[in-house]
């Protein structure tokens, strides 16, 4: 077995966490079961990714198979990588049955075509997610397997989520290899990036949880009744206006769990409004800004605004506007008319 | 010089004793008068309460007088308020039940689609148009898969009753094939070989199967291709079987491919397990 691949392998069973080194060889498949049982998962990691290079030599691993073992990791710990949204754009109307063997003949033969030296795998989960991984070359060197591309497609859809790796060079190669394997006619990037892959695709999909007005009576969830016997010397001052807020939120937010997202930013190229006496104004050109909401949720810290009383509801639709727009990198421009004001570019 | 001095002290000492006094009886009184108006309160919340009893027991009583009495068919307003507001949840429930239902929002309209198959309640989809100054999409949930601008720009400004018929059938159609394709998987898992193969329409479906769950192999292999979005029956089907079988079973794959044509596919599997297939 090459050195190389030994090494890779090594190097992946190492991020493993402990508990889930056992599951995840099962699920790869490649190692037996009895060969499972040989392997003690108490000791220190280096020896049981030491001892699993050992057995993968006893079947003599190919860097394809190690590979595999990759993708799994990648599916299962998702979030360690950062996700950019590509959309793409056909304008026939023909439906097509999308056939998946064809997908992976055209996508490899148009990568292959523009750069011999590359590692392609495929894995299909259940809910019609396609995973690729690339690990790149360059002419005239093999392919780095630790500098990896991954790129997940649902059938059907024109949205494709790419971890590049540090190589953006090849990202246009990547592209064109994706628009011509699924039948489309041109990609281009979003201005939606976050660490949470499933919450790109919640967003995207429109699988968030959205309010609908509608007829069919839904079960009254949090309607605070009041109980009865309350001490009458305390008084809400500001019940209506804490339950307008509940009701604002509850129409701009929706009731269940927001997607997660880390980070929107917003480039201001407006005009500094002040008092006219101070010096800064006298340039008149747009005074440049950048503003940064950073969060571990920020979308739940943005819904969790108004009832805490830190900001007025309802909340600028800038903020509000993230998940419907499918966007958290926003140019803010001035708005040239009648009325002052921004509008955002599209 | 000293004397005048000193007198001159006393008096400044005089006065700031009367300064003192001053406030202090000021003090005293703010006390008493706050004092005075916790009493007061707490007499207003007493009568409060007094009053707030007073009022129930007087609906109490005449519940009763109009309950008490028989043959006095006087249903309270209340009564009849509660029947209206059944009868129009139930009616607001029917339209629901159609599959098109809709409520006029302050911009618009808010549709609600709600989909099913064969008597099952499967997922609802919304739409929030816009009217003015032109019918459009505000926001919707409906999955990227299926071609709802497409529909929109043919249909949502000339038709909107075309529009809804049409996102209706696909959104139908689409909820039929996949319940069908999870009904497969759940129920005859036995005689399928790993899981299907399908795509996010479920307009393709690819799977190696056999008629009856003990054997071990697969000899059957299907291609369903459903040319048709509005339906949930395919189109085509295609069923071929491994070159090394029997020619008994060969015979078969025209069959089956009918059938899969004409039943759903749950259906279809039941019948190849109904005792005139099992006959091998």
């Amino acid at each position: 077995m090459d050195e190389t691949v030994a090494e890779y392998i090594r190097r992946t069973v190492l991020k493993i966490p402990r508990d889930e080194i056992r599951t995840m060889l099962q699920t790869w498949g490649f190692l037996s079961e009895a060969q499972l049982q040989t392997l003690n998962f108490h000791q220190t990691k280096d020896n049981v990714s030491q001892d699993v290079v050992q057995l993968c030599e006893d079947n003599s691993a190919d860097i394809k198979q190690a590979a595999v073992l990759d993708i799994i990791y990648n599916h299962i710990y998702p979030n360690k990588r950062i996700w950019s949204v590509y959309q793409m754009n056909k304008t026939g109307e023909e439906m097509d049955f999308f056939d998946l063997t064809d997908f992976k003949k055209k996508f490899k033969r148009r990568l292959r075509s523009a750069l011999k030296n590359v590692t392609i795998n495929f894995r299909e989960y259940e809910d019609n997610a396609i995973w690729i991984r690339i690990a790149w070359g360059t002419p005239y060197k093999k392919p780095n397997q630790y500098k990896t591309s991954y790129v997940v497609y649902h059938s059907q859809t024109p949205y494709v989520f790419i971890s590049a790796s540090v190589l953006r060079s090849t990202l246009p190669l990547l592209c064109q290899a994706l628009v011509v394997a699924s039948n489309y006619h041109d990609i281009r990037e979003m201005e939606l990036r976050s660490h949470c892959l499933n919450s790109l695709k919640d967003i995207v999909f429109k699988r968030y949880s959205q309010t609908f007005q509608t007829y069919y009576p839904k079960p009254l969830q949090e309607r605070n009744v009041a109980p009865e016997n309350v001490d009458l010397r305390i008084i809400q001052e500001n019940r209506n206006e804490k339950e307008r807020i509940q009701r604002v939120n509850r129409e701009v937010f929706g009731d269940g769990p927001q997607p997660k997202l880390e980070f929107a930013q917003y480039k201001l190229e407006t005009m500094f409004k002040s008092n006219p006496k101070m010096d800064v104004l006298d340039i008149k050109e747009p005074f440049r800004c950048l503003v940064k909401f950073s969060s571990p949720h920020l979308l739940e810290s943005l819904k969790s605004l108004a009832p805490a009383g830190l900001a007025d509801a309802p909340l600028s639709s800038l903020l509000t506007c993230i998940p419907q727009k499918a966007r958290n990198y926003f140019k803010i421009r001035e708005r040239k008319g009648f009325f002052p004001g921004s509008f955002v570019s599209p | 010089g000293v004397l005048s001095h000193l007198e001159m002290l006393e008096a400044q000492a005089h006065e700031l004793a009367l300064k003192q006094e001053e406030t202090e009886q000021q003090e005293e009184k703010l006390d008493r008068l706050k004092a005075r108006v916790q009493e007061l309160r707490l007499q207003r919340d007493e009568l409060r309460a007094k009053v707030d009893l007073q009022q129930k027991r007087l609906l109490g009583k005449e519940g009763v007088v109009t309950s008490g009495v028989p043959g006095a068919a006087q249903p309270s307003d209340r009564a009849i308020l509660e029947w209206k507001v059944k009868s129009v949840q139930a009616m607001l429930q029917v339209f629901y039940l159609t599959g098109i239902s809709g409520k006029l929002t302050k911009h618009g309209v808010c549709f609600c689609i709600s989909t099913a198959y064969e008597g099952t309640y499967l997922d609802s989809y919304h739409l929030d148009l816009i009217t003015k100054p032109e019918v459009q999409i505000r926001r919707h949930s409906v999955p990227v898969f299926i071609p709802l601008e497409q529909l929109a720009k043919k249909y949502l400004q000339t038709d909107i009753r075309r529009f809804l018929s049409a996102l209706s059938d696909h959104l139908n159609a689409y909820a039929g094939r996949r319940y069908q394709a999870d009904q497969l998987q759940e129920r005859f898992s036995d005689r399928l070989e790993g899981t299907l193969q399908r795509n996010s329409l479920c307009n393709m479906l690819v799977f190696n199967y056999n008629m009856s769950g003990k054997k071990q192999t697969f000899p059957f292999s299907a291609k369903l291709l459903y040319g048709d979005l509005c339906r949930s029956l395919p189109t085509e089907a295609i069923v071929s079987c491994t070159p090394g079988a029997p020619a008994s079973l060969a015979e078969r794959t025209a069959a089956h491919s009918d059938v899969f044509r004409r039943l759903a596919l749950h259906k279809a599997f039941e019948s190849f397990s109904s005792p005139e297939e099992s006959l091998d």
